[in-house]
């Protein structure tokens, strides 16, 4: 596989430009400042404290938004760009597919670290606003940034891979992020631990003692391990579907 | 490496759709002309060209190369599609900056070369505009500056001069005679118009539902369609002369006179003759004619004749 820097850096920051040129910020700044309302309406109530600002950041955040946002984003990247063959550029240079597909995937995580840490910023600022007690609160904001980040990287190459393999994405994400992972992870036993939300969970568990997150049981290295073998094996089956496909 | 493209018993299907069917095709070097109707399978041809796609059967070689999974033979190939891709937000400069970085090229080449396409192309005024508010004419040009920007060795142009203007044909039709003459690239290009691509090469062939019906010299398929007997309508008047005059000629099949002797449909077995003899003809007997044209001279009806 012949390697084209110059190439991958160009996909990736072209992709990623045409997702934040996209309209689909107005939904994202919708969200955040639905999280921001939240969080600032949650501050004022009585006993306000970071224990319920993790407990909102883990419902609104870790659960919702971020799977979310990695869907709307990931599944359509490519998809949208083979319907209306604007991927002709791409897949007539000189650059191989599965490096491309990289290129994508760069920008899809880029884009996708910047959206989560405005919003998870807004929202933490929002809390701490307002709430009476704030120790805490900054490094409760880190915690919950990295731990998205290490949340859409896994999730951008899952969706990012179910929108290159089939031509309807969203469905089959939609299941995933409100069937699967909603309802799974409440599910007793160890099956509840087969979804990325319980996994970075526990990574949680390991970065913040505030909230139920610091209750979740599990070895956080191999949670790591995990999520960075799943993500490695998305981006790697993603890349290989993309250089099978015929573009018509 | 005398050809720049040989498919052989080359067939592509999608799903219960044929797009090429048994297609076998030497393309030399120089300009190339793949003509056919809506549908014949040129955008097919040109997917298989790029390795786009891949042939269910036959084989295809691009410069000595297989095109399927080969994107080090993308580096000689410069493509243009027939339809409109580009980014509407981005101004020229910045579009041929981004194919530039995706052929792996630096800045130093690339803000020479942008500068190089946009003046092949006659876009050097354009360039700082928003291609969201580009002609048709404009779009075409910067896709071809796209296509030309890495110096590919083979330039493939889809229908490009579909959509434009006769001015902007004209325009189009001297660069790519151009782009082979002043700057060396071989050209296959396709249009559904034989007319245009006779403006452009001599070099030809013809595709109809899948499949290559003929190629080769100009001139040969003109012969082709020359045997092809033509159905010509003749209005004007005093027609009734020249009607009894070319019964008595020997490329003549039948006539069918309107009631009104303004207008009668003459069909003959040799065109070339006809036409070669016609002026003679209407000096000798004095009808006016106000307007001859052959019915035939469609694509659609020579590649039926040329399929059987």
């Amino acid at each position: 596989m012949s390697f084209n820097l110059i190439g991958l850096r160009t996909v990736a920051a072209f992709s990623a430009r045409k997702l934040l040129m996209n309209r689909r910020w107005m939904l994202v700044m919708l969200l955040g400042a639905l999280v921001a309302l939240v969080m600032g309406y949650a501050a004022t109530e009585d006993g306000a404290n970071m224990d319920l600002a993790s407990d909102l950041m883990v419902i609104l955040l870790l659960a919702f938004l971020l799977p979310v946002l990695s869907l709307i984003y990931g599944a359509s990247m490519i998809r949208n760009e083979m319907d209306d063959r604007s991927i002709v550029q791409v897949i007539t240079a000189p650059l191989d597919r599965r490096i491309s597909y990289l290129g994508y995937y760069i920008g899809l995580v880029m884009v996708l670290c910047l959206l989560i840490t405005v919003v998870t910023v807004i929202g933490g600022l929002a809390f701490l606003m307002f709430s009476p007690e704030r120790t805490g609160g900054a490094q409760l904001i880190i915690t919950f940034i990295a731990l998205q980040y290490l949340g859409v990287m896994v999730y951008s190459a899952l969706f990012l891979f179910i929108g290159t393999l089939i031509k309807q994405p969203i469905y089959l994400g939609l299941f995933y992020i409100f069937i699967w992972e909603g309802f799974v992870t409440s599910v007793p036993g160890s099956i509840g631990m087969l979804t990325i939300r319980h996994q970075l969970q526990v990574v949680g568990s390991e970065l913040t003692e505030f909230g139920s997150i610091a209750w979740t049981t599990g070895d956080w290295a191999v949670s790591i391990l995990a999520l960075v073998v799943v993500t490695a094996v998305l981006v790697l089956a993603g890349a290989f579907v993309f250089r099978q496909e015929e573009v018509a | 490496m005398s050809n720049v493209a040989e498919a052989r018993l080359l067939s592509k299907w999608y799903g219960q759709v044929i797009g090429l069917n048994n297609f076998s095709i030497d393309v030399p070097k120089g300009i190339t002309g793949i003509v056919g109707p809506n549908g014949a399978g040129k955008s097919t041809f040109f997917k298989l060209l790029t390795g786009n796609i891949k042939t269910n059967v036959g084989h295809l070689r691009v410069l000595g190369e297989e095109p399927w999974q080969n994107p080090a033979l993308l580096a000689k190939i410069g493509f243009c599609p027939d339809y409109d891709f580009l980014p509407p937000d981005l101004n020229g400069r910045e579009y041929l900056r981004f194919v530039a970085g995706l052929h792996g090229m630096d800045s130093v080449r690339t803000a020479t070369r942008v500068n190089d396409v946009l003046g092949i192309v006659n876009m050097v005024k354009d360039a700082d505009r928003i291609m969201g508010g580009y002609s048709k004419g404009m779009r075409q040009r910067i896709k071809i500056a796209g296509a030309l920007l890495h110096e590919p060795q083979l330039l493939l142009l889809d229908e490009p001069l579909t959509g434009t203007d006769p001015l902007i044909r004209k325009e189009m039709i001297d660069l790519v005679k151009d782009l082979n003459k002043v700057h060396g690239h071989d050209v296959i290009v396709s249009s559904h118009v034989l007319h245009e691509i006779e403006r452009m090469t001599h070099q030809v062939a013809l595709i109809y539902k899948g499949r290559s019906v003929a190629s080769g010299d100009i001139s040969e398929i003109r012969r082709l369609m020359s045997d092809h007997p033509h159905n010509i309508v003749l209005e004007g008047r005093g027609l009734v002369p020249l009607a009894q005059t070319l019964l008595t000629k020997p490329y003549t099949s039948s006539i069918e006179l309107r009631p009104d002797r303004m207008g009668m449909n003459v069909r003959v077995d040799r065109p070339e003759e006809f036409f070669d003899s016609l002026p003679e003809l209407v000096a000798g007997t004095g009808c006016e004619l106000e307007r001859v044209e052959s019915l035939d001279d469609d694509l659609e009806s020579v590649f039926r004749y040329l399929v059987g």
